[in-house]
C-alpha cells in the first residue's frame, strides 16, 4: 500500500502532452515540489537530472523510476506521470517511456527507501498493473492501479 | 538526446557531424540559410533559420524539450545571450559556450547560473594552441592527450628504423623499464588497429599509442625512440587568431618567426609579440623561406585559415629542408590523404577540439573525452560511483569486466576529489591498469576505445544500476 503522503493525486498527473525525457522530469518536478514548504522545482529538476546523468533509471516496458536525495525533506515523496505518447528515455531496452514515477528521499536514505524502489520495480514488472496504468483515465484510477494487491 | 546547435560555421557542422550518428536528435540554428541547405544536404537534422539568441528562434527549435545547448555561433555576445535565454525561458539543462575573447574567463561570476547560466564554456583556439604546444615540447610525439587533470598522458609515437621499440614484443616495455609503469594501449599498423598482447611484435611505421603517469613520459619516449633533438627554433605561417596565441605562449621558451600576409596585421603582431620575430609575406614564397633559414627550423606549422595554403607551405618547407612540419586541416579529406607522407603531422582543428563537448553529450560521470585517429576511435575518462551492488565495475578485477572487444582500460587515477577544486593537484594517485587491478569508489577510469561504434556499450557498462541513489 502507498500511503497518501508518499503519493496523492494531486503529485499524479494523466495522459500529459510530454514530447521528451526533459520535460518529463521537469513536470514532475513540478509536481513533487508543488504545495511543498522547501522545495522549489527547479532544484528538484536539477537534482533528478544530475542522478539520471550517472545511469538512465529507465526499467523497460516503459516505465522509469527517478530518483534522488534532497536534504529538504524528511520523508519520502513520490510523483507519478501517465503521458499520451512514449517519450525517449534511453532506458535498459531502448523502449519509450509512458509512465514515470518520481521519488525524492531525504539525504540520509536507508534500507527502508531501496525497499520502496525494490517494491515499485517489482509493481511494474507486472504486466496487468503497467496495463492498468496506461488504460487509467484520471488520477484517481492511477492511485487505483498503484495500489493493486 | 535532444540537442540545439547555434552556428553552423566550421565549429557547429563538425559538431553536428560528430554528433549526427549516435542516435542524437539534432537542431541547428544559423542565420546564413546557405550553410544551414549545405548542412541539411549532407546530414539527418533539422534546422531553423534566425537569429539564435531570440526566443522566439529557440522555440522553433524545440528549446523546450532540449537536454543540451551548444552556443557555437563567432560571436561570444550571441552565444552568452543565448545560453540566458534557454536557461530562463526553456530551462534546458546543459548549456555551452564557445567563447573566445579571454576577457570573459578573467571574471567566471559572469558565467553563473545568475547571470549568463553558462554551464562550460569552450574555445576551440585555445584548445588547439595546447595541443600545438605539446607537440613542439614533445618532438618524437604524433599527439600527446591529458587526462584526469593532466596527472595522465595518452602519448601516440611512430616506431621508427633502428628505434628501440622494433622488433620487440610489447612486454618486453616492462623489462626495458622497470622502474616506469606504462600501457601500450593500441597499436595502429597501416592505419587498421591490431590489440596489444604481449606477445605482439611491433613493426617500422606502427602507430603506437601508450598511457603514463604525465611525469613519467618524457622518460618512456627516449625509451621508445631516441630522443629526438629538442625544439628550439620555431616557425609559424600565420599570424591569425591560432597562429598569434601560438606565438604568445612560445616566444618565452622558443625562438619563434611568424611569416603573416597581411601588412596591417603583421604590424600589429610585431608590437605586441616582443620576442617574436614577424615577417610580412607569403608563406608559399620560397624565396621568403630560404632566405629566413628555413633549413634550420626544428618546427614548421602552417596555420593559416586556408587548407590549400597550409599544405602548399608545409610541403614546401619539408622539401627545403625543416626538420619537421605540421599543417592545420579543415577538410578532413586532405588531412587522411597527407599525414605520414609528406607532411608529419596534419590536424583537423575541429577534431582536436571535439572532445570538450563529446564528454557532455557521453553518458554516464565523464570527465574527458579525447576523438582519436579522425574521431574513429576515442579515449574516455568516466568516474566511478556506487558501490559493488549498484555498479557493475566497482570491486571487481579489470580482467573480470564485460568489457567488449576493442575496449581496454589503460590506467586509474585514485583520490582526485572534484568538490576540492584548488586542492587536487598532485593528490590523485595513477595506477596503471593490470589483470588484477581492483576498481575503487571514485576512480577515474581511462579506457581507450578501438571504435566509437563501442562508446554505447562501455557506456552502459559504467552507469550506476537503479538502486543508487
Amino acid at each position: 500500500m502507498l500511503g497518501p503522503e508518499l503519493i496523492n493525486e494531486a503529485r499524479v498527473e494523466c495522459r500529459a502532452e510530454i514530447v521528451s525525457k526533459k520535460r518529463l522530469i521537469e513536470t514532475l518536478a513540478g509536481l513533487l515540489a508543488g504545495e511543498h514548504p522547501r522545495l522549489q522545482t527547479e532544484t528538484v529538476f536539477e537534482r533528478l537530472l544530475e542522478r539520471e546523468r550517472l545511469g538512465s533509471t529507465g526499467l523497460g516496458h516503459g516505465i522509469a523510476l527517478p530518483h534522488a536525495r534532497v536534504k529538504e525533506v524528511t520523508e519520502v515523496l513520490g510523483a507519478f506521470v501517465q503521458t499520451a505518447k512514449g517519450v525517449d528515455y534511453d532506458a535498459a531496452d531502448g523502449e519509450p517511456v509512458d509512465l514515470a514515477f518520481a521519488l525524492l528521499v531525504p539525504e540520509a536514505a536507508n534500507e527502508e527507501h531501496l525497499h520502496l524502489l525494490a517494491h515499485l520495480a517489482s509493481l511494474f514488472s507486472d504486466p496487468r498493473v503497467r496495463a492498468k496504468l496506461r488504460e487509467a483515465e484520471s488520477a484517481v484510477e492511477i492511485l487505483k492501479a498503484l495500489n493493486t494487491p | 538526446m535532444k540537442i540545439i546547435i547555434l552556428g553552423a560555421g566550421q565549429v557547429g557542422a563538425s559538431v553536428a557531424e560528430s554528433l549526427v550518428s549516435e542516435a542524437n536528435e539534432i537542431n541547428v540554428i544559423d542565420t546564413d540559410i546557405q550553410r544551414l541547405r549545405q548542412l541539411q544536404d549532407r546530414l539527418d537534422l533539422r534546422t531553423v533559420v534566425g537569429n539564435a539568441a531570440l526566443p522566439s528562434v529557440l522555440r522553433q527549435a524545440g528549446a523546450e524539450d532540449t537536454d543540451l545547448l551548444i552556443a557555437v555561433t563567432q560571436s561570444d555576445q550571441t552565444n552568452l545571450c543565448a545560453c540566458r535565454t534557454a536557461e530562463t525561458l526553456f530551462k534546458i539543462p546543459t548549456k555551452i559556450a564557445r567563447l573566445r575573447s579571454a576577457d570573459y574567463s578573467q571574471h567566471p561570476e559572469l558565467l553563473d547560473t545568475r547571470n549568463f547560466a553558462v554551464d562550460f564554456s569552450i574555445c576551440p583556439e585555445q584548445i588547439v594552441t595546447d595541443y600545438l604546444l605539446k607537440l613542439i615540447e614533445f618532438p618524437e610525439a604524433l599527439q600527446v592527450l591529458e587526462f584526469a587533470e593532466g596527472l595522465v598522458s595518452l602519448v601516440a609515437v611512430r616506431a621508427i628504423e633502428g628505434g628501440p621499440l622494433v622488433g620487440h614484443r610489447v612486454s618486453d616495455l616492462r623489462r626495458h623499464m622497470p622502474n616506469i609503469d606504462v600501457r601500450i594501449t593500441a597499436i595502429y599498423r597501416r592505419d587498421q588497429p591490431i590489440t596489444p598482447e604481449g606477445e605482439t611484435l611491433i613493426q617500422v611505421g606502427d602507430e603506437v599509442f601508450f598511457l603514463a603517469a604525465t611525469h613519467d613520459i618524457r622518460q618512456v619516449m627516449s625509451e621508445l625512440r631516441q630522443r629526438d633533438r629538442p625544439t628550439r627554433r620555431l616557425m609559424i605561417a600565420g599570424g591569425g587568431n591560432i597562429g598569434s596565441r601560438l606565438a604568445s605562449v612560445a616566444q618565452d621558451r622558443y625562438r619563434v618567426k611568424v611569416i603573416e600576409v597581411d601588412e596591417a596585421r603583421a604590424k600589429a603582431l610585431g608590437s605586441t609579440l616582443e620576442r617574436v620575430l614577424v615577417l610580412q609575406g607569403d608563406a608559399t614564397d620560397e624565396t621568403l623561406l630560404a632566405a629566413e633559414n628555413i633549413d634550420d627550423m626544428d618546427f614548421f606549422l602552417a596555420l593559416t585559415n586556408d587548407d590549400e595554403n597550409n599544405i602548399m607551405a608545409s610541403l614546401l618547407a619539408k622539401s627545403l629542408g625543416a626538420r619537421r612540419v605540421l599543417a592545420l586541416i579543415n577538410r578532413r579529406a586532405y588531412a587522411d590523404l597527407l599525414q605520414a607522407d609528406r607532411i608529419d603531422i596534419a590536424i583537423s582543428p575541429a577534431q582536436v577540439s571535439i572532445g570538450s563537448l563529446l564528454a557532455h553529450v557521453r553518458r554516464g560521470d565523464v570527465a574527458a573525452v579525447h576523438s582519436l585517429r579522425r574521431g574513429a576511435a576515442e579515449a574516455l575518462e568516466f568516474v566511478v560511483h556506487g558501490d559493488a551492488s549498484t555498479s557493475k565495475v566497482i570491486g571487481r578485477r579489470i580482467d573480470a569486466l564485460a568489457l567488449p572487444k576493442g575496449a581496454s582500460i589503460g590506467a586509474i587515477v585514485r583520490g582526485i576529489s572534484r568538490d576540492t577544486p584548488g586542492a587536487r593537484l598532485g593528490l590523485g594517485q595513477v595506477v596503471i591498469a593490470h589483470h588484477e587491478t581492483i576498481i575503487e569508489p571514485e576512480d577515474h577510469v581511462i579506457l581507450f576505445l578501438a571504435s566509437k561504434e563501442l562508446v554505447p556499450k562501455v557506456e552502459r557498462l559504467f552507469q550506476v544500476g537503479l538502486a543508487f541513489f
